[in-house]
């Protein structure tokens, strides 16, 4: 019994360390996206990445007039603050006479020829004059094998201790510190925040109308006789499954035709009937118990009366259901706004396509960038947090065996 | 029951705004933003009074400080021009689909009356149609002269393809000229030890061989860091091909040049940088971001990328011609030219737009953002520009378009498609300069493909 | 006094349907003139020819009913009145939504996007007005509150929405409708829309109903199809209509500046012009064999001790159409099958299987556009973080395993051999979740009792899975299967983002969305786009269709 126990506790923690390897798999994108957004620009074009905002600290120090950053400088195994005060100081490097890939870098400046005067060949032939070296407080005798440039580094407290290394691969001091500023920003790039409304509006237009007519399609197919209706129902399965893509090339021309390139009314009217909500919300009201809308009938009440009064309150789940999978279509589609609403049209922009946008214009801004993709992202995720049940009952429906 | 009202109310939500979908038409009557109602809008029955005709404009503008000062010159352009109300829009910064989106629109009747365009595409927009031919309005203009501009722009801006000779007809006027120079990151050329490449234009050395030493010297301090970065386009290669004496075309641009034995070692040498001696970003991947990081010592771009530059960039930087080969730095002059569309109803407006959009003024306003050059070519104009700082050696650009440099003016293909050209060369290249594709192979193959871009 | 009221209506209704009679015959005459006019070369000048023709048919269907409905009405039959329902409907809908695209309403939506962001926060009321109008609901057991409730959240509620249309513009609005009132063209459509309405009455009101003695299967046919008309109006205007004339324009030369020409089917042979040409041995130039300035290269391969050369007029789409495959067919198992062992892990009924189950759904329901910027990022080879966890995962092998393994920088996304390799992992990424979500709703509907059955048979975890789980399953691996796979086949917009310029480096990440995209808005080709969209719809039919057959062959363990 207790190793039946043991084995199961196991069997959990493994399944928890899949799961969880998975979760943090599907969500690091996200979080690299906010954490991102925070983000001053240099920061994060930053190598190895680091994940929170960060900024470099700066001190003001007598004698400078203007701040100077901080470093991580170790000084015999202890790391200490040092200001950066100078950088580019011509210096060279040197190496040991006897091993010459062990070898120092020192400014010029600091270097005076040896006074023995003697003179080194190097193995590509060239001659130079082996020259005093100060290295950690010794003199050494070493030999000029090239040249770089280093900084100078003050220690903050007490100008004379000061310390010369390359500046670019020195660890700088940072401390975390988020721009919510980028997202204010980004709002007025691009007209991002006119495409914002445009975007609730298209939206808020495609669902309630999608609603409408899939809810009055489903019920005529699900509850009255008439003339061709199983013909006319296959015909709607069919067309579920043809892709959108055939349809590019016609609906540009018929929005041509109608004057409606670069209108918020291409993004909405074609799209307020759905073959597949109104199959949707057929198989919801075949469900519905035929009595009660018999006695209503006998009762005289007109059809629009028995849809309003009994099926649409009994269809309330299923109208959420489908409404969570159009709001998610319409927020989400790109490929047709990209074809009929022309970047001339900024005031007719809807997110994604200011998001292609913002692509182009700010390309060496990433903070930005994920700004504008966190604004079309986040909200979905607002409306998915309350109300979970739907999102995930969408998903399941679109699994009916059609 | 509640639910019943809510959905009272979605469908009163519908109702009512479609109703009050038609509101803010009245204001717009006022300040004419979108174009023209639908189908039989014509007759308004209360006249107006003085209606003003509203012309657009658009430019391809790189960042937001672009759009302002555009947003800008279009306001005093608009209080100087009477009976005309001017609304500027920015274009998408893409580069390819800038101008296939404003095919589309011109297709579709809602491109704008005038709008700038890059210099290879003037012909296929002049020979598909699309634009007006301006040279009768011009010759009544008194004292309008195409001569104040760069020759090289104007040759094209006036070639017939009819009659297949320049100056028989205008398609626009340049607004400004830019060539390519090398931003590079000081800090990082004095930690590799390697000269400074503005000293080496000073003794006359720079060339490809000290480009190639300064770069490798640069990559030798580590795996993380680059000698030299390009962007993935026919700019930089083609710089490479020039200056070797090569051209994308043959001399009268009537079939492909790619083949040729300059041409072959322009793209042999580049090979070299990116394949055998591995100095350079990788080619395709963005090279303005590990610019901006610190970790390239040598980036090649425009102009344009200054302002992004100055913004961004936390070293030390600076310009420097690009490195002289066989036949000299193979500079670019890139252009753009303002065009007019040829559906426009308003030509006579629309000429005299782009004539102030082009005159000295304006452009230097533009040119005081850093952004280009202006492209009447004066020593006023040369002077300011060269106040326009940092970066501080302003004359690595002027150089690069001096006349002894002779830049290839980035010309349009009036007998072949360019766009059609285009997506056959750079895939092509990019395959070369990605290791993928022997240069002996591509050498066999290239111009056959890029040939059919001449078939018409 | 009832006996001559009676009387009275019966003449009224008499008259009304003798009046409609005639009305329906005016109609088809005018039909006939109308017709004569729109084909007529100098009709309508500014509409296509295709578009006069359709209408002409249209107007000429119109005609024919009307005319059918007059002679049946003149005899009293009731096919009468629902043919004079059906075109009076018709002309109405037709009628309506011209008046509508001429006084500007659709165009409208512009207009009211523009004031849309400042009166949108007013909407807000009205869902506090719904609230109040809920919490009367908790009062059900005393009526005089719970209607005092609702009434004051229907009061709150409505004011809002008033304040949120005011705002929006509601009275320049009308304004604006009264002034395009005035035009006599507006005035001659609203004129026609009103007189098919009343035509409609005049058949649908009760008198007359009974007079032509209705039936209720006539009621309710009608009924039928008028609950389904904005339906499917708008489905025959927007999808079966766009689906027919998109096979039309495959057969033209049409480019987006409305020149075109009917030239059968050359841009499908296009398309399809293939050359295989045997080499003489497998390094012979292409161009000896075929004629370059027709044919490119596609492939070589040897067969039989022989190299063979195949060449593709356009190359282009060919390279397209198996990056489409290759995107599909790795992209389908890369999402289904972690899928599907998740969905396993999570139905073992553990705590916390719920917020797994959200976490992994997230994904899905983001933008493909906000996701391709964030991957492009990730990828990026210099800076991002898919090669930093590489470079430190392998420093960590080869630290505690002494092994060698070199770093290397992926380039991910400017690199022939794993571009389309990064676009598939950000597909799978982001479908996996929703696949889960199905698995896991189809997992649920096994029955328990055919687990423990197995467990008393001694049944191991994996002999449970193979022989219970996976068949029982079957439904719902088709479904995943078929869905994800129509929907990689359509791959565009990850392309389109992720890669500058799209389909690069070189043609590795050409798709065949992406292609006819180019052709159709790049290359102005249209017609040869729609013949484009036309072959992967036949791909992605009969993939489909290749998968039912195998779903069939398998469903005898369907339950």
């Amino acid at each position: 019994m207790k190793s039946f126990k043991l084995s199961r506790f196991i069997t959990n923690m493994g399944a928890y360390i899949i799961l969880t390897i998975f979760a943090l798999v599907m969500l690091f994108p996200f979080i690299f996206m906010v954490a991102t957004s925070l983000k001053t620009p240099d920061d994060t074009f930053n190598y190895p990445p680091r994940l929170l905002p960060r900024e470099g600290v700066e001190t003001t120090l007598e004698g400078f007039d203007k701040p100077v950053p901080l470093y991580h400088i170790d000084i015999e195994g202890v790391k200490r603050d040092f200001a950066l005060v100078e950088t580019g100081i011509p210096a060279g490097i040197y190496a040991e006479l006897d091993d010459l890939s062990s070898t120092f870098s020192v400014p010029l400046d600091m270097v005076k020829p040896s006074a023995s005067g003697d003179q080194f060949t190097l193995p590509d032939g060239t001659v130079q004059p082996i020259m005093d070296v100060p290295v950690n407080g010794t003199i050494m005798q070493l030999v000029q094998t090239g040249k770089t440039a280093l900084g100078r580094f003050i220690d903050p407290k007490d100008f004379s201790r000061e310390v010369f290394q390359v500046v670019r691969t020195s660890q700088p001091v940072t401390k975390v510190t988020a721009h919510p500023e980028n997202y204010s920003h980004v709002m007025t790039m691009e007209n991002m925040g006119r495409s914002l409304t445009n975007t609730i509006l298209v939206t808020l237009f495609v669902v309630i109308g999608q609603l409408v007519t899939s809810v009055m399609g489903g019920y005529a197919f699900a509850r009255l006789r008439f003339p061709g209706k199983d013909k006319l129902f296959v015909f709607y399965l069919g067309t579920i499954m043809i892709p959108f893509v055939m349809l590019i090339i016609p609906l540009y021309q018929l929005m041509v035709l109608f004057g409606w390139t670069d209108k918020l009314a291409a993004l909405i009217f074609p799209w307020i009937f759905s073959a597949y909500g109104t199959f949707l919300m057929r198989q919801f009201f075949i469900t519905v118990p035929k009595e009660i809308e018999e006695a209503a009938l006998i009762d005289g009440a007109s059809r629009f009366k028995i849809l309003y009064n009994i099926f649409l309150p009994a269809a309330a789940p299923a109208l959420a259901t489908m409404a969570t999978f159009t709001f998610l279509y319409a927020w989400n589609s790109f490929f047709w706004p990209l074809v009929i609403i022309n970047t001339g049209n900024y005031e007719n922009h809807v997110l994604t396509l200011t998001l292609n946008m913002l692509r182009g214009r700010a390309s060496d801004s990433a903070n930005l960038i994920l700004a504008g993709a966190a604004i079309s992202i986040l909200p979905p995720f607002l409306l998915y947090i309350l109300g979970q049940r739907f999102f995930i009952e969408s998903a399941m429906s679109s699994g009916v065996k059609g | 029951m509640s639910r019943k009202l809510f959905l009272g109310i979605s469908l009163i939500v519908i109702l009512a705004m479609v109703l009050s979908a038609c509101a803010p038409k009245v204001v717009e009557t006022a300040t004419p933003v979108e174009t023209a109602a639908p189908v039989e809008a014509a007759e308004p029955t209360a006249a107006p009074v003085a209606e003003e005709i509203t012309l657009r404009w658009r430019t391809r503008p790189d960042n937001q400080a672009e759009i302002d000062v555009y947003s800008a010159v279009s306001a005093d352009l608009d209080a100087a021009m009477e009976g005309v109300t001017l609304v500027y829009e920015p274009g998408g910064s893409e580069t390819s689909s800038y101008q296939d989106v404003l095919k589309t629109e011109i297709g579709a009747g809602t491109a704008p009356d005038v709008f700038w365009i890059p210099g290879t595409d003037v012909a296929d927009f002049a020979t598909r149609g699309l634009i007006l031919d301006m040279k009768s309005m011009a010759d009544a203009t008194e004292g309008f002269s195409a001569g104040d501009f760069y020759p090289g722009p104007m040759y094209h801006l006036t070639y017939n393809p009819e009659t297949s000779m320049t100056g028989e007809a205008l398609w626009g006027l340049p607004r400004d000229v830019s060539t390519f120079a090398l931003y590079l990151n000081l800090d990082l050329i004095a930690e590799a030890g390697a000269d400074d490449p503005r000293e080496l234009v000073k003794e006359g050395k720079w060339t490809w061989e000290a480009f190639l030493d300064v770069a490798k010297k640069v990559q030798a301090l580590g795996s993380d860091v680059y000698g030299y970065g390009a962007n993935a386009w026919w700019g930089p290669y083609g710089v490479w091909i020039n200056s070797a004496g090569g051209n994308f075309y043959n001399a009268d641009r009537t079939a492909c040049g790619l083949d040729t034995p300059e041409a072959i070692a322009g793209l042999t040498f580049e090979r070299q940088l990116y394949v055998e001696d591995k100095v350079a970003v990788p080619y395709g991947e963005d090279s303005e971001p590990p610019f901006m990081a610190g970790k390239v010592a040598m980036f090649q771009n425009g102009r344009w990328a200054t302002p992004g530059v100055r913004a961004n960039a936390n070293f030390n930087w600076d310009v420097v011609e690009l490195p002289t080969g066989a036949s000299g730095q193979g500079n670019w002059l890139f252009w753009g030219a303002y065009v007019v569309n040829a559906n426009t109803e308003h030509s006579e407006e629309a000429w005299k737009l782009v004539q102030m959009l082009t005159t000295a003024e304006t452009q230097g306003k533009i040119a005081a953002l850093g952004a280009n050059i202006p492209s009447r070519m004066s020593q006023e104009a040369f002077d300011a520009f060269l106040t326009f700082t940092p970066p501080a050696n302003n004359q690595a650009f002027l150089n690069g378009i001096a006349d002894a440099n002779k830049p290839t003016a980035e010309g349009p293909l009036w007998a072949g498609s360019w766009p059609n050209y285009d997506s056959i060369m750079g895939p092509m290249v990019s395959k070369v300069l990605n290791g993928e594709l022997t240069i002996e192979d591509y050498q066999k193959t290239i111009c056959v493909e890029a040939n059919k871009a001449f078939e018409h | 006094m009832q006996v001559q009221k009676t009387h009275k209506s019966i003449n009224q209704t008499q008259l009304i349907i003798k009046v409609t009679t005639a009305w329906h015959f005016l109609l088809s005459i005018s039909g006939i003139f109308l017709i004569a006019y729109i084909i007529f070369p100098h009709g309508l000048k500014n509409i296509p020819v295709w578009l006069s023709y359709i209408s002409a048919i249209l107007i000429g269907l119109l005609s024919i009913g009307s005319f059918y409905s007059a002679f049946k009405l003149i005899k009293l039959q009731r096919q009468g009145r629902t043919a004079s329902l059906v075109v009076n409907y018709i002309g109405l809908v037709v009628t309506a939504l011209l008046f509508f695209q001429n006084l500007g309403i659709f165009l409208g939506v512009d207009a009211l996007a523009k004031t849309f962001g400042s009166s949108i926060g007013w909407l807000s009321g009205v869902l506090l007005g719904y609230l109040v109008y809920t919490i009367g609901d908790r009062y059900h057991y005393r009526i005089q509150i719970e209607e005092m409730f609702h009434k004051i959240g229907k009061y709150i509620a409505l004011i809002f929405f008033a304040i949120f249309l005011i705002k929006s513009g509601l009275f320049p609005a009308l304004i604006y409708l009264a002034k395009q009132m005035i035009l006599p063209s507006n005035f001659v459509i609203l004129f026609v829309v009103i007189v098919f309405g009343l035509a409609i009455w005049s058949m649908w009101r009760e008198p007359t109903a009974l007079y032509l003695n209705r039936t209720n299967a006539q009621t309710e046919a009608l009924e039928g199809y008028l609950f389904l008309s904005p339906n499917l109006i708008g489905f025959l205007i927007f999808f079966a209509f766009p689906l027919v004339f998109s096979f039309f324009i495959s057969l033209t030369d049409w480019d987006a500046f409305g020149n075109s020409n009917f030239i059968g089917l050359a841009n499908y042979f296009e398309l399809f012009k293939l050359n295989l040409k045997q080499l003489a041995n497998s390094t012979q130039d292409f161009f000896q064999v075929m004629d370059g300035s027709i044919f490119s290269e596609l492939l070589r391969f040897n067969m039989f001790g022989k190299s063979y050369v195949l060449g593709a007029a356009d190359a282009r789409f060919w390279i397209a159409l198996r990056n489409t495959l290759v995107f599909g067919i790795v992209t389908v198992p890369l999402s289904a099958i972690p899928a599907l062992f998740l969905a396993n892990i999570l139905n073992s009924k553990i705590p916390g299987m719920k917020i797994f189950r959200a976490i992994y759904f997230l994904p899905s329901i983001a933008a493909v556009v906000g996701i391709s910027l964030i991957w492009q990022w990730l990828y990026n080879a210099t800076i991002g973080y898919i090669n930093y966890f590489i470079t430190v995962g392998l420093d960590f092998i080869n630290s505690v395993f002494s092994t060698g393994y070199p770093q290397a920088q992926i380039r991910w996304l400017s690199e022939s051999r794993t571009a389309l390799l990064a676009i598939i992992i950000v597909s799978a990424w982001q479908t996996m979740g929703f696949n889960t979500v199905l698995f896991l709703a189809g997992l649920q509907n096994v029955p328990k009792e055919l687990y423990e059955a197995a467990t008393v048979d001694g049944a191991g975890r994996w002999a449970k899975f193979w022989k219970i789980t996976l068949p029982l399953l079957a439904p719902t691996t088709f479904f995943v299967i078929t869905t994800t796979t129509i929907q990689a086949f359509q791959v565009f917009e990850q392309v389109f983002i992720m890669t500058n310029p799209p389909g690069s480096p070189g043609t590795s990440t050409l798709t065949i969305v992406l292609y006819l995209y180019q052709n159709g808005f790049q290359r102005f080709q249209q017609g040869y786009a729609a013949a484009i969209a036309w072959v992967l719809f036949i791909v992605i039919f009969s993939v489909t269709l290749l998968q039912f057959r195998s779903q069939r062959k398998t469903g005898a363990y369907d339950v």
